[in-house]
């Protein structure tokens, strides 16, 4: 169940966009959907929404087949975009309308969301008048307020403030609280880790690595310590031939080629009573996965 | 159906909450009313305030009895003036102390110099006017005329065969019969022309601007893409329908209001204007505006930027403005088959048609197979316009050349 792309592919005028990609979302979560600019994520949410035409493969949502009349999914889409000059309360019912609500469950779900995302006071507002971070709210409410088993979210956090960043935050964790499916395509490495369980990264049209995150992160051997110490440990460091990836007021990023080493550095540092606050050894981050996988 | 009607509605509150489009529909209005009022306007400036019930007061001097106290006869010839006559000499300074006592509005002054007579017309000031006017003048000239022939000693009946007594008709040797006139074809011609124009060059406006804005994408996954230009042509055409039948009613009422009677009619035929020819009307502005308004929701969506707007029309401006000029010269020969080509052919006719059904040449058959033909591009238009349409809403890049779009019409998945 939930939604499953087989080998689906897409070229355009003289450009292969997706070349044979199979995923499948099957239990309610966060899916990152990653890849660098122009390696097909949009392209392969479109088609798993339905605007445009796989050339080959299957798209199934509950194992039926992906179609735009026959689902109905919510969208936020990387360009954002609202009517202008048009009321923010009209223009969200316009869209509620359009996707079936009736006028009095759209009122209620349009005020509920307004009060949520803390955009009440905009509502008989044109939408020329508001923050580009409102505006955005605004279009996320768009995006949800048919209230739809499976959301894309494509780049959500991007202009937002740090407020606002965690009102959508709680939001989205309400949302799989609910038993959404959401599909999130981001380019903030840290987002996808805070909520993304499975990922798939696209480079070129073609999936270069896809899985549990955490799975695909424990294959990963560690490669950098995070050390606070006392006082300057630069001269242990290059003893053992680490690099230094980023120091300041004796605290350190170290890149590190295997576990061994590190603990032999953190023994010479006790041994010569330099006192340590932190000593961690850290495995890749997705940033480290996504650069060595696509850069 | 019912996403049509969503997408139906929206579209209208959006055009009438418009500024330019409430603006633009308050001038027109007001130029319909002014237009209706200029007679009542130059009437004012000329000072003839007959209508009113104030007279101007004209004095005329007839100090060499030229006209032997005939001309109080003015006042019975219904021209707006409160006529006094006078044999005493007065001068032009006498008359300008009157004028400014506001005695007398304006005066004649007659002179006999022998040979020749000449008439001073003197008023306050010549702003609005250039000579005397053609009414008065005309008046002037009977009366004199009628002194003159009543001195001859003629009988009524001589004098009866003086005037002249002439009725005068109009035949054609063309067999077609043709009536009406060309001046109120040629009004209904562009005004069709402009209304269907300009209606569904908003279909195009309308289409970049949710393209510009980026609310397609959005737009997209709520609804179909035929939907959407299905739901902006009806909802835009319906306001403009609306408009030009305010307008029409304005113009009526403003014409029954304002206009003296008879007026009207002295400029149009107004036994041309039937029920008939309203429907065509109506169906011709319809069906026009359908086929300018998907031609225009094609190039609407092929652009990416604002600024590229006007290049992408420009081959349906184009199209339209090579409809209208093909009907309106042939109308000059109604009759000629260029004309007749014009009223079928699908970017002239709904300029054309309605104009061939007023005059009473156009048949039946030939308003029906005009009407074939037009619904027949409509639907050709619309598969194209709708297909291009869809793959063109979601391209943010440069404009879509005429190459893009044969490929993408032609690509069965797209």
């Amino acid at each position: 169940m939930g939604l499953k792309l087989e080998n689906v592919s897409k070229k355009f005028i003289g450009k292969q966009a997706v070349d044979n990609i199979s995923f499948e979302v099957d239990k309610p979560g966060v899916f990152g959907l990653l890849g660098t600019n122009g390696a097909g994520k949009t392209t392969t949410i479109r088609m798993l929404l339905g605007i445009i035409k796989k050339d080959t493969g299957e798209i199934t949502w509950n194992g039926k087949k992906v179609e735009r009349k026959n689902v109905n999914f919510g969208y936020l889409p990387e360009e954002r975009g609202v009517y202008p000059k048009t009321k923010i309360y009209d223009q969200l019912l316009y869209f509620a309308k359009l996707k079936g609500m009736n006028k009095n469950d759209a009122d209620e779900a349009i005020k509920k969301w307004a009060k949520v995302l803390k955009v009440e006071e905009y509502l008989p507002m044109p939408a020329e008048k508001l923050s580009k971070g409102n505006q955005q709210k605004i279009q996320f409410m768009t995006s949800i307020i048919h209230n739809p088993e499976l959301i894309v979210l494509d780049e959500p956090f991007s202009g937002l403030d740090p407020v606002n960043t965690e009102i959508l935050k709680s939001v989205i964790i309400e949302l799989v609280k609910q038993g959404k499916y959401i599909i999130m395509s981001s380019h903030q490495m840290a987002s996808i880790e805070e909520f993304c369980t499975d990922i798939l990264i696209l480079n070129k049209g073609k999936t270069v690595l896809q899985g549990n995150l955490k799975e695909i992160k424990d294959t990963y051997k560690a490669n950098r310590i995070e050390i606070i110490a006392n006082r300057n440990i630069d001269d242990y460091i290059k003893e053992y031939n680490m690099n230094i990836e980023f120091s300041k007021n004796n605290e350190y990023t170290i890149k590190i080629d295997s576990e061994e080493n590190a603990n032999k550095l953190l023994e010479k540092l006790v041994a010569d009573k330099i006192s340590i606050t932190k000593f961690e050894i850290k495995k890749p981050t997705l940033n480290d996965i996504f650069i060595e996988k696509v850069g | 159906m019912k996403d049509l009607k969503t997408v139906i509605g929206f579209t209208i509150k959006e055009m009438a909450k418009r500024k330019s489009f409430v603006i633009s529909t308050i001038i027109i209005v007001l130029i319909i009313i002014i237009g209706f009022n200029i007679p009542n306007i130059i009437k004012l400036f000329n000072g003839d305030n007959s209508s009113s019930g104030t007279q101007n007061k004209l004095l005329v001097v007839d100090s060499s009895n030229l006209f032997e106290g005939s001309l109080d006869t003015l006042n019975t010839m219904d021209l707006g003036y409160e006529v006094q006559t006078t044999k005493e000499a007065l001068t032009f300074d006498d008359i300008k102390q009157q004028i400014d006592n506001e005695q007398i509005d304006e005066a004649i002054i007659v002179e006999n110099n022998e040979r020749t007579y000449k008439l001073r017309y003197i008023v306050k000031d010549m702003t609005m006017m250039n000579s005397m006017p053609q009414d008065l003048m005309d008046s002037i000239n009977t009366i004199y005329t009628n002194l003159q022939i009543s001195k001859l000693g003629l009988t009524e009946e001589q004098i009866q065969s003086l005037a002249p007594n002439f009725e005068y008709s109009i035949e054609q040797t063309e067999e077609q019969k043709v009536s009406g006139n060309l001046f109120a074809m040629m009004m209904l011609s562009i005004v069709l022309f402009y209304a269907i124009y300009f209606c569904a060059y908003q279909v195009s406006s309308s289409i970049t601007t949710e393209k510009t804005s980026k609310i397609m994408e959005t737009l997209v996954t709520s609804t179909s893409p035929r939907i959407i230009v299905l739901g902006k042509t009806i909802g835009i055409g319906l306001v403009g329908l609306l408009q030009v039948c305010l307008f029409v009613i304005i113009a009526l009422i403003s014409a029954k209001v304002f206009l003296e009677p008879g007026i009207l009619e002295s400029v149009l035929d107004m036994s041309q204007m039937t029920p008939y020819l309203a429907i065509i009307t109506i169906v011709y502005f319809i069906l026009g505006y359908s086929t300018y308004a998907l031609l225009y929701a094609l190039t609407g969506s092929t652009v990416g930027k604002p600024e590229d707007i006007q290049s992408a029309n420009t081959p349906v401006a184009i199209l339209a403005v090579i409809g209208f000029y093909l009907s309106y010269f042939t109308m000059m020969n109604p009759t000629s088959d260029l004309n007749l080509f014009a009223a079928l052919f699908p970017i002239s006719s709904p300029f054309c048609m309605p104009f061939r059904v007023m005059m009473g040449i156009a048949s039946g058959g030939e308003v029906a197979l005009s009407l074939v033909i037009l619904v027949v591009t409509i639907l050709i238009v619309a598969k194209v316009a709708i297909k291009i349409y869809s793959n063109a809403i979601l391209n943010y890049g440069t404009k879509m050349s005429v190459r893009d779009m044969i490929k993408v019409y032609r690509d069965k998945n797209s």
